[in-house]
This record gives C-alpha cells, sequence and structure tokens, in this order.
C-alpha cells in the first residue's frame, strides 16, 4: 500500500470508524451511494472533523430528543464557516444513540467549491433540493438543514444569534414525508469567526454569498479567518411534529416556520443565558 | 417479422443493434450520410443518404418499413454545429414525417441525457420530466436538445407512429467509437483539479438489449436509460486502467481546444453530477440491465490497453 494511503488510513479515529460502520446505509458495491456518500472515506473526514469538534470542546445536551427514523434537524445558522454544522454533524454520529450519519442540506455553490464539493458528498452532504431531501427522508434518514441558509452563515457580529429569516422548504417536506422537527440551537460558533462587515460586491464578484470581513485583518492577516476557541454549547430540543397539507398555502406555511423559528430562538436565548463564559 | 430502417449504420453501436435484430429474424435496411468503410454482415441492405436530403425519400420508398431506429443522431466532436443542425434537426424532422407518411408502426429516436446538462444544482436523481439544463451555459448543445423535443412532441402529435425516445447516460463499449469511450481509452485520461463527480454508464450490450426490447414491446414515451452502478469519475478511471493527471478548472477549456478529444461543452460533466433514474423505462419494459460496471469500462478499454502495451515494449526493446 502507498505511503500516502497509509498516513490517510492513519487518520481514522477506531470510534468514528466504528460508528460509521453501524450506521445502515443503501450503497453500491463499490461503496457508493447516487448522491456521492462514502462511508469508508467518511471515515476519514469525519475523523478530521472530529478534531476540530474537540477543539470547540462542545457540550451536548438533549440529543436523546433526536427520535429513531425520519428527522429534520434544524438549528441556527452562524459563523461564516459552517463548524456549527460540522459540530452537530459529529455529535449525532458520536453521541447519538443509535448513531445518525446526518445528510446535511447544502447551498447550491457547494458543488462549484473544488475538493469541499468532494469532501461534503463523500460526507453524505447534498444540494438543498426538495427532490433530494424527500427522496433521502423516505429511506429514514436523518437531515440536517439549515433554513436560514446564507443569510444566517453570513451574519455579522451585531446580529449575532438573531436568527435571519427562515425557509419554508423544510416544513413543507416535513408536513409531506410526516417527519419530525427537532429544533437545535447552537452556541459558540456564531463567535468562533467575527466579521464586521459583508462586502458584497466582492462576493459577487467571487460568485459566493458573502465575503466576511474580519476586525481583525489588519492585524492577522488570513489568520483572521480562522476560528476563536469558543467552547460551544448544543441543544437538541424535543421533536415537534406538524399537520396538514404540504402544499398549502405560503402564509399558513409561513405560521407553521414561525413556530419552529421561535423555538430555536427561544433555545438559544435560553442556552445564551446559562453561558458562564464564552471560552469555558 | 417487419422490415426495419437503422440510422447511423456506419456506427458500431448501430451495427450492433442491427446484428441483435437480424438474429431476431428482423430484416434490417442501413442508412447513414457518412460512407460505410467495410463491408456489413448478413446481407444488409446500405444506403449512404443524408437525412435532410430528398435521397433519404427514395429509401422509405425502395422499402416498406415496420419500424425505425433513429440512432443517427450525429455525435458532438465530429461536425460543425451547422451540419449537427441539419442532420440532427431538420434530418430527424424528415424522417419522422416519412415515418407518418409511409406508415410505418414504431420509431425509436436515441436521444442522449447530455440535454439535462451537468449543473451544480442537479438533484439526484434526475427523472424524463425534468427541465433541460444543458443550453443554460452551452448552445451548442441546442442540436441535441431540438431533435429530443421534436421526438417527444412527436410521442403526442402522431399517435399512429409508436415513438419511443431514449435518453441514454454515457454510451461505452468496445464497439462504440464516441467522445466517451475514446477517452477512456487513452493511457492518460485528465480530471479536473478538486472535482470527482459521481458518474453512470451503460454498455452498448445493455442498450441494444434495451433497443430490442422497446421494438417488441411497443410502449410510447420518452424514458432514461442506465445501469444500476454510479461511481465517481476517478473510480471510474481506476476501472479503466487509465493513469490520470488533473487540469485546474480554468485551463480545461483551453486544455479541450489544444488536445481535443472531448467537446468542451460537456466539460462540466467533469464537474457536476447529471445522475438519471430510468425506473421508468424498467417499469414500463419489464427490462434490467445485465453487464456489470467493471465489465463495461474494462471491455471498452481493453484492445486499446493491449495495444498500449504492445507499444511500450515495442519502444523497450528499441
Amino acid at each position: 500500500m502507498s505511503l500516502t494511503g497509509d498516513i490517510i488510513r492513519g487518520l481514522i479515529e477506531p470510534e468514528v470508524a466504528a460508528a460509521i460502520d453501524s450506521v445502515p446505509n443503501h450503497v453500491n458495491r463499490l461503496g457508493f451511494d447516487p448522491w456521492g456518500l462514502s462511508p469508508e472515506e467518511a471515515k476519514v473526514y469525519y475523523s478530521i472533523a472530529y478534531r476540530i469538534y474537540r477543539y470547540f470542546r462542545p457540550e451536548i445536551h438533549g440529543i436523546e430528543n433526536i427520535p429513531d427514523g425520519r428527522v429534520l434537524i434544524v438549528p441556527n445558522h452562524g459563523g461564516q464557516i459552517p463548524y456549527d454544522g460540522l459540530v452537530t454533524a459529529v455529535a449525532c454520529l458520536l453521541k447519538a444513540t443509535p448513531p445518525r450519519l446526518v445528510r446535511a442540506m447544502a447551498d447550491f455553490w457547494v458543488p462549484t467549491l473544488p475538493w469541499v464539493n468532494v469532501a461534503y458528498s463523500r460526507c453524505g452532504v447534498v444540494v438543498g433540493d426538495p427532490i433530494n431531501c424527500r427522496n433521502l427522508l423516505e429511506e429514514d434518514n436523518a437531515i440536517l438543514v439549515f433554513p436560514e441558509g446564507t443569510r444566517g452563515s453570513g451574519k455579522v457580529w451585531k446580529h449575532r444569534y438573531q436568527l435571519a429569516p427562515f425557509g419554508r422548504g423544510f416544513m413543507r417536506l416535513a408536513l409531506q414525508t410526516g417527519s419530525p422537527v427537532v429544533p437545535v440551537a447552537v452556541i459558540g460558533s456564531e463567535e468562533a469567526i467575527v466579521s464586521v462587515y459583508n462586502w458584497e460586491s466582492l462576493a459577487k464578484l467571487m460568485k459566493t454569498p458573502y465575503v466576511p470581513v474580519s476586525p481583525w485583518l489588519p492585524f492577522l492577516g488570513l489568520l483572521a479567518y480562522l476560528p476563536a476557541p469558543v467552547k460551544f454549547h448544543i441543544y437538541f430540543g424535543e421533536p415537534m411534529m406538524f399537520d396538514g397539507p404540504f402544499d398549502d398555502e405560503d402564509s399558513v406555511i409561513d405560521a407553521k416556520v414561525q413556530v419552529v423559528r421561535d423555538r430555536v430562538q427561544q433555545m438559544i436565548n435560553d442556552g445564551l443565558a446559562a453561558r458562564k463564559s464564552l471560552f469555558f | 417479422m417487419g422490415t426495419i430502417l437503422v440510422t447511423g449504420i456506419a456506427g458500431g453501436l448501430a451495427q450492433l443493434v442491427a446484428q441483435r435484430l437480424m438474429d431476431a429474424g428482423h430484416q434490417v435496411v442501413g442508412v447513414d450520410y457518412r460512407a460505410v468503410g467495410h463491408p456489413l454482415p448478413g446481407g444488409m441492405t446500405v444506403y449512404q443518404a443524408n437525412y435532410n436530403k430528398t435521397i433519404i425519400e427514395d429509401v422509405f420508398k425502395h422499402h416498406h418499413f415496420d419500424s425505425v431506429l433513429h440512432l443517427g443522431r450525429v455525435g458532438n466532436l465530429k461536425e460543425s454545429a451547422g451540419k449537427r443542425f441539419d442532420l440532427n434537426v431538420v434530418g430527424t424532422q424528415k424522417i419522422m414525417n416519412l415515418c407518418v407518411s409511409s406508415g410505418v408502426k414504431r420509431l425509436v429516436v436515441l436521444s442522449t441525457f447530455h440535454i439535462y446538462g451537468a449543473h451544480p444544482a442537479n438533484h439526484i436523481p434526475v427523472i424524463e420530466d425534468e427541465p433541460l439544463r444543458a443550453g443554460l451555459e452551452f448552445p451548442q448543445i441546442a442540436d441535441a436538445i431540438q431533435l429530443d423535443n421534436m421526438a417527444s412532441t412527436w410521442v403526442y402529435r402522431h399517435p399512429q407512429v409508436c415513438t419511443t425516445v431514449l435518453r441514454p447516460t454515457n454510451v461505452i463499449g468496445p464497439s462504440i467509437s464516441n467522445a466517451m469511450s475514446t477517452f477512456l481509452r487513452r493511457a492518460n485520461v485528465p480530471h479536473l483539479l478538486g472535482f470527482n463527480p459521481m458518474t453512470q454508464f451503460i454498455h452498448e450490450e445493455d442498450l441494444s438489449s434495451a433497443l430490442l426490447t422497446v421494438v417488441e414491446r411497443s410502449i410510447p414515451g420518452v424514458f432514461n436509460l442506465t445501469s444500476e452502478t454510479v461511481l465517481p469519475w476517478r473510480t471510474a478511471l481506476r476501472l479503466a486502467r487509465a493513469r490520470t493527471y488533473p487540469i485546474p478548472g480554468f485551463m480545461a477549456d483551453a486544455y479541450l481546444r489544444v488536445r481535443g478529444g472531448f467537446p468542451q461543452y460537456l466539460i462540466n460533466f467533469f464537474r457536476y453530477p447529471c445522475i438519471i433514474s430510468d425506473e421508468a423505462f424498467r417499469t414500463a419494459f419489464g427490462w434490467t440491465s445485465r453487464v456489470g460496471i467493471e465489465e463495461t469500462i474494462w471491455t471498452t478499454v481493453a484492445e486499446a490497453r493491449e495495444q498500449q502495451r504492445l507499444a511500450r515494449e515495442k519502444a523497450r526493446a528499441r
């Protein structure tokens, strides 16, 4: 075997490998599902993610609220780089019983990013499209979806922990597939990387959803975009079930979306109030 | 058993399908706008005729066709956009009109999955009702989209001709010399730096068996066609035992312009997935693919690999 192969396999943590092996999946003979998930390659990426996870020293609360079978996991989104998604996904794999390999919904621009698109799809991330999501829910997957989308992840400092408007897609899918919604508050992620300004014209030029400008940029250069060692707290709320037609008018769906959004905001506020320090 | 017209008979797929049809007891007439280089087996009548000229009308006058298999969509590399439009759009329209006027019972049009386009917003899988996104970035594919649209409209406008449109994924196999098969046969096949999209293939034998099933069963409609296995592009290259090297995305267009070998406007198929579902076809026709992915890819490249090995040995001996 090659040296790089040995180094890569050396990265795999036994805990991660055991968890991924225990998760049922629908891969073909070559070890891939149609979206590109590869449990074997995911072991490497999740092991790297687990190291990042430990950097943030997350405290996980209420993980037992994730039910068996299909479920939509709905956290707040912030912090420029989606460490909130990473930490939530690792928590679902390593702290939930049984382990869940979440399928995260990503923005349409993710497939255009070199390397990132490969790593994401091997870990089970898919483009956040209703048909992808419905197909995966019907296979009883846990879906990680950020209804704030890039409006959330691109939040500047003064808007931290204030939820941006939610999209409706996740609610329509919850209604259509009879899936419970687990509201999640991620505390810490929105302070890991500080952005005071979204440079929209540069974002347009670079075809990215946003370009964060860090206040530390003049002093630290690109190091300003490394996450600060803030401590994460993740609160998984009790599952919420919704009834009604999935193709109802937007206003009816909006009312249901608002219930989830209010719940997530309440959990964030409670989590912030319970926090004693940013770093401990 | 009636007579069947097969277009594109100078190509490997049409010849294979013609052979299978003759084996099944059909009489086959072949036509192509290109000259057929070598004699075809089984005493098949072959015409050279542009699909958009009156000479194709004579072919329909000389024979009474039961079925027409229009496999002769002109590949992406070989001809200019103008000629492709004449043959693929005007020519296909002419062939379809001739089918109606001469009482052909069955028409099969071989389209392609390229018309869906490889787009970052593609969900998985893509079914037959989806928008055709290929033209968004690459208008060069307009002829293929129009051919498909025309044939799909035919399904409903002329119900007396049972029209079936097939949209297969990458067709490869030992007899095929389309862009994808030729690309895989190279000793060094490039990939795009930082990309490794999921890909599908269908073997020529599977496509032939699907076409024969369509001729037997006569169910109108538009259908995707693929084999079961979905795999990343670089895994496919590993199965093809090809060496591979990365090309940065911004240089890919220039590379294909200089090096050739693959249409520039299909470059996104090496960047984003376009994974199709053929559940509709399998359900309607009771068809299944038989050739496994390893065999599909290896049979395509085996002969080329042997030649490359001999060439290397020769070079070493010198």
